[in-house]
């Protein structure tokens, strides 16, 4: 309007006159609009609580446009403000406004104006819905009450607390939800996306601060509309129909809430949740069903005729007219009007477990012949019926009868015979099975007897018995060529056919053993056709481990027949079994083939016994049979391993079994152990282990001794012998003979003290014993000990530390040192050794005694005394006169170390001389002896032979005794080739 | 109220079996402990249904009560009484039963087959106190004794059936510990009557 105003007033300068008409106009207009834009009158409200819908009514006038304001009342605050072009209807305007929140949570104030464009009437009164939370109703109370919503919904509930109370919380299942004040006692919250609710519905609580006090609360249920399927109508009586259906899915709304169904708009009484079925009194060709619940409706449809959608009830009053191989089973029908449709029945007998299918047909069928059944059998049979023409599907099954097969006499048993080798045997029949015995077998009668003589043997056997004991011996009171044996078996019907087996009254020559392969439909055997078999062929099997009294197994093959499958439900891996084929005839059977094999070969259960034995440096490994029971398959072959380390080393593959030893070769000293496997085509077995200890072998140890002696002996003997041979040569060579001193006088007879002044670098001394006899000459040996402190003296002098310190003796052996050059001159201690004599001769080969090797004591020597030692030694070497040896003195032992040739000299020289001293040491064995003196104490010596020096005293001479026989006959072995 | 807490039951020996051979009185009282068990186990499976009654505690007052004719009653009359209220008992039960099945429908969970029970053992104690209190004089009916047309009370709907439905529940349980109490004493005086 004040736009309005001032384009008005712009237009007023051009014509006054004209904007005074104008404002008069306009004045006039505005004044008429106020008279039409009148306030609505007689506003009225409808809610409809359920819905939450509220209907305003009100009479407007000819304006169109009106606002309508809706406020809440106690709070005073907008829901609803709009401007609404409502066109009347009979005068009256009307407006539906559904609130969110249930119409009884608070109370609405309602009011409406007109409109003209931007003009507007005055506000008509106020209409106020009355909500529940008025403080009359004082109650706790939660809204809306008891609502059906699909599920996924959303809900708005509110909660008017009981009057003086403070509100809480309000819970959707449990859960508290989020609310809004809507007035003083009033709350709201809403749900979204509601799941489906349990059986009861979901809860809606609301609690006030006190919850000791009684909540209130509502129920809404979620759930969803009605879906069917499977909607069919069939007929049982040829009359009505049945109508059936199934949910697709479940409304989740029970009891008063659940779906309701009505069929060609009749109700169907539901006789309870899962059976959907409604019926018909006629058929009507045409059925339309429908569901509704508080959510929805559903609707299917199904038509079609009467005679295609028949479905039997169940043959009823089954019963039964019963003979032993067969029986009749008979059935009436509900309804007559079965009598003249065309049926098709299904007849399902069942026999210990065993059921099997019979199809019959007929108008009206009401009984069906049940041929092929067995004996005394229990049998079940239940029968359904359907119409042949337009078959629908098939009606249902008949309770169950049962009625037993009469009994009948029993079959043939199946009869064979094994015989031992002992001309003992056993004849064997099968046990008949139910099938066979037709009824109970009370007992089984065994007959020997001669066709010929027509003499028979009869026992009876209990029913149990499945074999009877035969001996030929006492069939050989029979004398007839053939003697046959025969079973009866009995029930209570009577008895069998007889079974009959030919005995072989001779023994059948066993052949040669062929092997079985065994397949999976089992051990396969073929033979020739053989027109004699009148009877076929028996193919019988034992295992092979047993030998008397076998648990035979056989099948017979039907004359003209060539091949068999050998299976039996008893065969056992790694159990072999020998298969025997024998033709059949009037005359008695005959054998022609046999076979061993296996079902399934396994590795060995126990492994052979293995043992060893040493060879020089090799191993012989031996080992025994595995028993046949224990092989469990054809033995291939043996493996043999060195087990000495963590790990199995294999040596050799043996491939033949019947090689049962195996030579390890080249092994070394120390221990070894060997494992052999035995294989079949399963595996090896677990081995048998063996360990050995390899020795050095002590025979050859021993021949290598042996003949080492024998070789040393040989070579000794040869050297004797040859040296007995050229004993002159060796006599002359190194043994000459030794010219007699001639002494001036008889001197050598004296005998006195022996006055030996012993050198000062000799470490032989002579000690003068205060109680010595001097009747007797001594050489004391003086201990190096002594030696040593009397050595002080000798200054400076080399001293042969090598020279052995143990002398005690003369002529005994003391140095076993390994035997080592010495030079004469090497030392003065050495020289004094020599002259000591009582230093052994140690050199090898022979040896040509210095002059001071000896320990020379001669008259002469005696007589003449204190000779200058350095003649002598030269006179000695020179080879000159012959004179004693006397003991060199020092100066001779300076000048020998000066110079040594004199020694050298005398040895290579030809002047040996005799030592004549001896006869003078030894004047008794030197009477004895005729004054020549044995060569014993010869200074030479042969080879490593070490002769020692004689001593005048006795027990001196015992105590080399034993050390010097041997010498002493190589010594007298010389000595024997003087003349 | 101690009712609708699951409470530890006496247990029922072998001389407290019905039919063991014990006496009237006997049979009665092992009947009701019987039912008193059965009862708090059909509140339980109530709640585990009902989820939010498992944490509420009522305290609105009984549904039922006695008003004996007599201060100090009789033996004979506290048991008349007893029946009475048990009949009532019965009536609200088959009401609850009645209700329930319109509203949610013929369920087959363990509530309705406890509610079942405790229907027959109700219907059986019943017959044992008429056997017990009956008289020529007065004699006593077993049928339930609610006629179960009116609303229940409260807030209406499904959550008043619901509440309704917890109350009773309590109240059964309430009568059969009374009806425990009651024949154990009555039992106890009988037999020492029949001892001395």
């Amino acid at each position: 309007m004040p736009q309005f105003s001032v384009s008005a007033s712009s237009k007023s300068n051009c014509c006054p006159l004209w904007l005074i008409w104008v404002l008069l106009g306009l004045s006039a207009v505005h004044t008429h609009a106020k008279d039409v834009l009148g306030v609505p009158q007689q506003v009225s409200l409808s809610p409809d609580r359920f819905s939450r819908q509220l209907s305003i009514s009100w009479l407007g006038g000819a304006a169109t446009t009106f606002d309508l304001m809706i406020l809440r009342t106690e709070l005073n605050e907008s829901v609803f403000y709009e401007t609404l072009s409502v066109n009347p209807v009979s005068g009256q305007h009307l407006w539906n406004w559904t609130s969110a929140e249930p119409l009884e949570c608070t109370s609405l104030s309602i009011k409406v104006r007109s409109r003209d464009g931007h003009m507007t009437s005055e506000w008509s009164n106020t209409q106020i819905l009355r909500g529940n939370d008025l403080p009359s109703n004082d109650k706790c109370q939660v809204y809306p009450l008891d609502r059906v919503v699909p599920v996924g919904a959303n809900t708005t509930f509110c909660c008017i607390v009981e009057e003086g109370k403070v509100f809480d919380d309000l819970f959707y299942s449990g859960a508290v939800m989020n609310t809004t004040r809507l007035s003083r006692r009033t709350y709201a919250g809403t749900v979204v996306n509601q799941g489906p609710s349990s059986s009861s519905g979901t809860n809606v609580v609301c609690y006030n601060s006190l919850r000791a006090k009684e909540p209130c609360g509502t129920v809404v249920f979620v759930g969803y509309p009605p879906l069917l399927s499977d909607f069919v109508c069939e007929t049982h009586d040829l009359i009505s129909a049945v109508c059936h259906w199934t949910e697709a899915r479940d409304t989740m709304l029970y009891g008063k809430r659940r779906s309701s169904y009505s069929l060609n708009k009749r109700d169907c009484l539901q006789r309870g949740q899962k059976h959907k079925v409604c019926t018909v009194d006629h058929w009507e060709g045409n059925w339309t069903l429908v569901a509704v619940n508080f959510l929805g409706q559903y609707s299917l449809n199904d038509s079609a005729e009467i005679l295609n959608r028949v479905h039997l009830v169940a043959p009823t009053k089954v019963s039964s007219v019963v003979n032993a191989w067969n029986a009749t089973v008979l059935w009436q029908w509900k309804y007559r009007s079965y009598s003249s449709l065309r049926l098709v029945c299904q007849v399902e007998l069942t026999c210990n477990g065993t059921k099997t299918n019979l199809t019959v047909s007929g108008v009206g069928l009401q009984s069906v012949v049940l041929s092929d059944l067995y004996p005394e059998e229990d049998y079940s049979v239940q029968v359904r019926c359907g119409a042949q023409l337009n078959f629908w599907k098939w009606g249902n099954w008949s309770e169950p009868f049962t009625f037993k097969t009469d009994t009948y006499v029993p079959e043939a048993p199946d009869v064979w015979i094994w015989m031992n080798r002992d001309n003992t045997g056993r004849i064997v029949w099968k046990p008949l099975t139910r099938r066979q015995s037709h009824g109970q077998i009370t007992g089984y009668e065994f007959t020997l007897w001669s066709a010929e003589e027509n003499v028979q043997h009869t026992q009876i056997f209990s029913p149990g018995t499945t074999a009877a004991p035969i001996n030929l011996t006492q069939i050989a009171a029979f004398s007839s060529d053939k003697i046959i044996a025969t079973i009866i078996a009995k029930n209570v019907k009577g008895s069998s056919q007889p079974a009959s087996v030919v005995v072989p009254l001779r023994l059948t020559e066993p052949i040669a053993l062929s092997r079985a392969v065994y397949t999976e439909r089992g051990f396969p055997m073929t033979w020739q056709s053989d027109a004699n078999a009148t009877c076929g062929h028996v193919v019988e099997w034992i295992d092979a481990v047993c030998t008397r009294d076998c648990s035979v197994e056989w099948i017979k093959v039907a004359a003209g027949q060539t091949n068999v499958s050998v299976v039996s439900a008893n065969f056992q891996p790694g159990v072999r079994y020998i298969f025997s084929l024998y033709s059949c005839s009037s005359e008695g059977r005959e054998l022609l083939q046999r076979q061993q094999g296996y079902v399934q070969e396994l590795v060995p259960s126990s492994s052979v016994l293995l043992s060893t034995s040493q060879q020089n440096s090799d191993v012989l490994l031996s080992w025994g049979e595995i028993p046949l029971l224990n092989r469990r398959g054809f033995l291939l072959g043996y493996n043999v391993y060195n087990s000495t380390g963590s790990e199995l080393k294999l040596l050799v593959n043996l491939p033949d079994k019947g090689n049962r030893s195996y030579t390890v070769k080249g092994l070394s000293e120390g221990s070894h152990k060997f494992t052999v496997k035995a294989y079949t085509s399963a595996g090896e077995d677990t081995g048998a282990t063996a360990s050995i200890t390899l020795e050095l072998y002590a025979d050859w140890l021993i021949l290598e001794i042996l003949t080492s002696l024998g070789i040393t002996t040989l070579f000794l003997v040869i050297v004797s012998f040859i040296c007995y041979k050229k004993r002159k040569w060796v006599k002359k060579a190194f043994y000459p003979d030794i010219p007699e001193p001639k002494l001036p006088g008889d001197w050598s007879r004296r005998q006195g003290p022996l006055d030996v002044k012993p050198s000062s670098h000799s470490i032989m001394h002579i000690v003068e014993k205060p109680e010595w006899d001097s009747s007797k000459e001594a050489l004391v040996v003086i201990p190096e000990e002594d030696e040593d402190e009397e050595g002080q003296g000798m200054g400076d002098e080399p001293v042969d530390t090598d020279e052995p310190t143990s002398l005690s003796y003369y002529n005994q052996v003391v140095d076993e040192r390994p035997i080592r050059p010495r030079f004469p001159d090497s030392s003065d201690s050495s020289a004094s050794s020599l002259d000591s004599a009582r230093t052994d001769v140690t050199y090898t080969g022979i040896q040509t005694s210095g002059s001071s090797l000896v320990f020379q004591l001669d008259s002469q020597a005696s007589a003449e005394g204190h000779q200058p030692h350095a003649d002598m030694s030269v006179n000695g070497g020179g080879g000159g006169d012959y004179r004693p040896q006397m003991q060199a003195r020092a100066p001779s032992d300076d000048i020998a170390l000066v110079s040594p040739e004199p020694f050298i000299e005398a040895a290579s020289g030809g002047g040996y001389k005799p030592q004549s001293s001896w006869h003078l040491d030894s004047p008794v064995e030197g009477e004895e002896s005729g004054g020549r003196a044995p060569s014993l104490g010869s200074p030479t010596s042969v080879a490593s032979t070490q002769f020692l020096l004689p001593d005048g005293e006795e027990d001196t001479e015992e105590r080399r005794q034993p050390s010097s026989s041997a010498t002493t006959w190589f010594t007298n072995l010389l000595s024997s080739t003087k003349p | 109220m101690a009712e609708h807490q699951p409470e530890e039951q006496p247990p029922i020996t072998e001389l407290d079996a019905p039919g063991a051979g014990r006496s009237r009185t006997g049979r009665a009282a092992a009947l009701a402990r019987l039912l008193h068990h059965e009862c708090t186990r059909l509140l339980q499976l109530y709640k585990e249904r009902e989820t939010f009654l498992l944490d509420h505690t009522p305290d609105s007052g009984r549904i039922l009560s006695l008003s004996p004719d007599s201060e100090e009653p009789s033996s004979e009359e506290t048991v008349q009484l007893l029946h009475a209220a048990l009949r009532q008992c019965l009536g609200l039960l088959h009401c609850v039963i009645l209700k329930e099945e319109e509203e949610w429908g013929e369920l087959e969970g363990d509530y309705e087959t406890m509610r079942t029970n405790v229907r027959a053992r109700l219907e059986h104690l019943l017959h044992s106190t008429k056997s017990l209190a009956e008289s020529e004089s007065k004699p006593l009916e077993v049928t339930p004794d609610h006629q179960c047309n009116e609303e229940p009370d409260g807030a209406g709907g499904a959550f008043g059936l619901k509440m309704w439905t917890y109350r009773v529940l309590l109240e059964l349980i309430h009568w059969a510990d009374h009806a425990v109490q009651t024949l154990h004493i009555l039992h106890t005086e009988t037999t020492g009557a029949e001892e001395t």
